[in-house]
């Protein structure tokens, strides 16, 4: 009786472990590594980024983390249908100071268009506010979906860690993760259905 | 047995109290039971139990294995050929049928299900129940989160999902989610026998209804479901097997008092074949008795064999039974008097139901070798190792409360020859009410020892005497009682128990049967009193008083603060 008491208790600490961390938030053990480009050894997406590109079908990129600047942090990842998002958190700019949206389409009015910094998508800057908080969004449109990236940032210096920050976000064409998954399935599954499967809806 | 303190004779006349021998009860040998037997009513978590915990075990050993094994794609390949085989079966008229049948793992419907086991455990005050509940939802909640974190398994592949999904999907979060709430619903809300397993059957066509409509819309993997099932059934039924037993914490919709425990099926087996190889007594029926009158424990009157020379068939014997929960409550009413009123009761809670009743069964052997009317000790009757115990006593057959039976100059000076005597071995009983003094053919019977104290403060053992002289007053009157108390006691005792006593130092009970009469009987024996002596002050603030105070405030917030977290949706 005196073993069952204690692995109850072992039982009651575990589930405690478990579920104290889950109430303050889950959120706070994941690393970079979930949304990066390249991962281990191969150097392929993680499967973060599989993830995001299926909850966007039509996204002929998707977003992803190259590296990490110093004192920044990955900081969360919500993936739903139709929807991906991730955060970062900056030592100096506060909790969640840049959100990575990818979302089929984005609603670009009141943004100024100006020269890309990558290949095949069109930026666009909107800057809704500049102090005491310094906050606006970012767009990168393509074909099938659009890459968001909202910033709010509260330290001193704005648009430098804007630009470090954002240095460190990356994109993925889909056809690179297609031909992942193919590879890694050994040719017998894709990341995508038929184009003809259109089901029943 | 424990040794009686020798006091020296008192400044008053203790009168001889009559001490009936109890009625002959049969008796056969006792037996010891052999090491590895398991005891009267063992704590077990069934063989259903046991197989979800073997399957979950399964699941996770197949987890590692796969991650180690990197045989992901196997399983990836046989999913989708599963889904691609459903997704064949799509057609305009089926899909939204089988999205409304999928609803049960939608966020909303979760939180619904949340809640509202929340708010009817709360309603219905099943707090062990309650804790287990929330305890399971966020273990599996969060573990499932966890589990799909660590695995990252994407959505399927080459399929078309036409529904809404979050998050990866190995284990299928919704259905783990779903799976523990419903076993948890089962066996928080549904009483055990048929309709419990009518529950669980319906568990099971719900879980089955919502895993096609899942697989239909490609949602989840097949694998990922079953494992999320598998996990969510063994999570709660571990739970709830092994923290809220049946036999202990039953589900009941009858009123009653939850410290009173179900004597009835598997643990009034329990208990009869318990008396039978400890004390070697042969009980024959297990029932409850004067559950009104209790509130710390099961009281019971056990019907058993009787001796041949007693000279009928049957008799009975006087059994409380003590659980784990009623080690609980006395912790909570004990820190609740430490809170309200400082330093009155001056004494720490039990920790253990086993120190409990020793402690009890002792107090009762003190009273008994001092020549007290307390009902015979029988002994110590273990029912579940460390968790419940029976305390046995004599049966006081055909007795009256005292606030119901004659009171004749006799009865009055029993009673307060009671106090002398407790006096004299330096102990206070601290519950003297009229439920706690039996009247039988003009003998004056003390129970219920349980709140007893082995030198206690004087200003306890003055508020017996207040008490006492209270409750022989209820049918007579304070002139009377006054009268046949001055023999024993002198005016300054007097005086002192009516200094210490008023309001909360008298029993609930007590104070409630002076107001049903409407006589201020307190103040009838101040009005006797030759002189009085300034009331005894009895709120007392000590540093532990406001350091719990303190303490129990914090505890308060943070608890109030996590319960507004766990209102929102688990998922």
């Amino acid at each position: 009786m005196r073993r069952r008491r204690r692995w109850g208790a072992v039982l009651f600490a575990l589930a405690g472990l478990l579920v104290l961390p889950g109430c303050i938030q889950i959120g706070g053990t994941l690393s970079g590594d979930l949304v990066a480009c390249k991962e281990g050894d191969d150097g392929t997406p993680s499967n973060g980024v599989v993830l995001m590109a299926q909850a966007v079908s039509t996204a002929s990129w998707v977003p992803c983390l190259e590296g990490m600047p110093l004192g920044w942090h990955f900081s969360d990842m919500d993936v739903d249908r139709g929807s991906a998002r991730f955060w970062l958190d900056s030592d100096r700019d506060g909790m969640h100071a840049i959100e990575i949206r990818l979302t089929r389409s984005c609603f670009t009015s009141g943004a100024t268009e100006i020269p890309s910094d990558r290949p095949e998508m069109r930026r666009l800057e909107r800057v809704s506010q500049v102090t005491p908080l310094y906050i606006g969004r970012r767009y990168y449109l393509f074909a099938g979906g659009c890459i968001t990236v909202v910033f709010r940032l509260s330290g001193e210096n704005r648009g430098e860690p804007l630009a470090v920050a954002t240095q460190g976000l990356g994109a993925v064409p889909r056809d690179e993760l297609r031909a992942m998954v193919h590879e890694d399935s050994g040719g017998r599954l894709d990341l995508d259905p038929p184009t003809t499967g259109e089901g029943g809806r | 047995m424990a040794s009686l303190p020798q006091a020296p004779p008192g400044p008053g006349r203790s009168i001889p109290v009559p001490r009936p021998a109890p009625p002959a009860i049969a008796r056969v040998r006792s037996r010891r039971r052999p090491s590895g037997e398991p005891p009267p009513l063992p704590r077990a978590l069934a063989a259903s139990g046991k197989f979800w915990l073997g399957l979950s075990g399964v699941v996770l050993v197949m987890w590692v294995v796969v991650v180690i094994t990197g045989t992901v794609t196997v399983f990836d390949v046989a999913d989708t050929r599963v889904l691609q085989a459903i997704s064949e079966l799509r057609s305009p008229g089926l899909t939204p049928v089988m999205e409304a049948l999928g609803v049960l793992a939608t966020a909303k419907a979760i939180h619904v299900l949340w809640l509202s086991n929340l708010i009817l455990l709360v309603i219905f005050r099943r707090w062990r129940h309650l804790f287990v509940w929330v305890g399971v939802g966020l273990l599996v909640a969060n573990l499932g989160a966890f589990l799909a974190l660590a695995l990252q398994r994407p959505r399927p592949y080459e399929v078309e999902i036409i529904g809404g999904w979050s998050g990866f999907s190995m284990p299928s979060l919704p259905m783990t989610v779903l799976a523990a709430f419903l076993v948890s619903t089962v066996y928080a809300l549904i009483p055990s026998g048929t309709w419990r397993t009518r529950g669980k059957w319906a568990v099971c066509a719900l879980l089955v209804i919502t895993a096609a409509s899942r697989l239909y819309l490609a949602q989840d993997h097949p694998t990922g479901i079953l494992a999320g099932v598998v996990l969510g059934v063994a999570a709660s039924l571990a739970a709830f097997r092994l923290l809220t037993p049946n036999a202990v914490y039953p589900v009941r919709y009858s009123r009653g008092r939850p410290a009173h425990l179900d004597v009835s099926g598997e643990r009034g087996e329990a208990i009869i074949r318990a008396l039978h190889d400890q004390l070697g007594v042969l009980a024959t029926d297990v029932a409850p008795f004067g559950l009104a009158g209790s509130g710390g424990s099961t009281p019971l009157k056990i019907t058993v064999k009787a001796a041949d020379t007693a000279g009928s068939e049957e008799s009975s014997i006087f059994g409380k039974l003590y659980a784990a929960t009623h080690v609980r409550s006395d912790r909570w009413y004990k820190l609740g008097r430490t809170l309200l009123y400082g330093r009155l009761e001056d004494e720490k809670p039990f920790h253990t139901v086993r120190r409990l009743v020793q402690y009890e069964d002792y107090i009762l052997r003190l009273f008994s070798d001092a020549g007290l009317p307390v009902p015979h000790p029988l002994g110590i009757v273990e029912i579940t190792p460390e968790r419940e115990y029976l305390l046995v006593t004599e049966f006081i057959a055909g007795a009256k409360e005292a606030g119901d039976a004659e009171v004749d100059d006799s009865i009055i000076d029993q009673g307060l020859s009671i106090v002398r005597r407790m006096w004299d071995i330096g102990m206070a009983h601290r519950d003297i009410k009229p439920a706690n003094l039996l009247v039988r053919d003009g003998t004056l019977f003390l129970i219920d020892s349980a709140f007893a104290e082995v030198r206690p403060s004087p200003w306890r053992q003055a508020v017996d005497l207040a008490n006492m002289m209270l409750v022989l007053a209820l049918r007579t009157d304070a002139q009377q009682v006054y009268r046949r108390a001055r023999l024993q006691f002198s005016d300054e005792e007097i005086a002192e128990a009516f200094a210490a006593t008023r309001g909360l130092t008298m029993p609930s009970q007590l104070r409630r049967m002076l107001r049903q009469q409407g006589r201020d009987l307190h103040a009838d024996f101040l009005r006797l009193l030759p002189y009085r002596l300034p009331p005894v002050r009895i709120q007392r603030w000590t540093w532990r008083r406001a350091g719990l105070t303190l303490v129990t405030l914090v505890s308060a917030v943070i608890l109030a603060a996590f319960t507004i977290t766990i209102l929102g949706s688990p998922l």
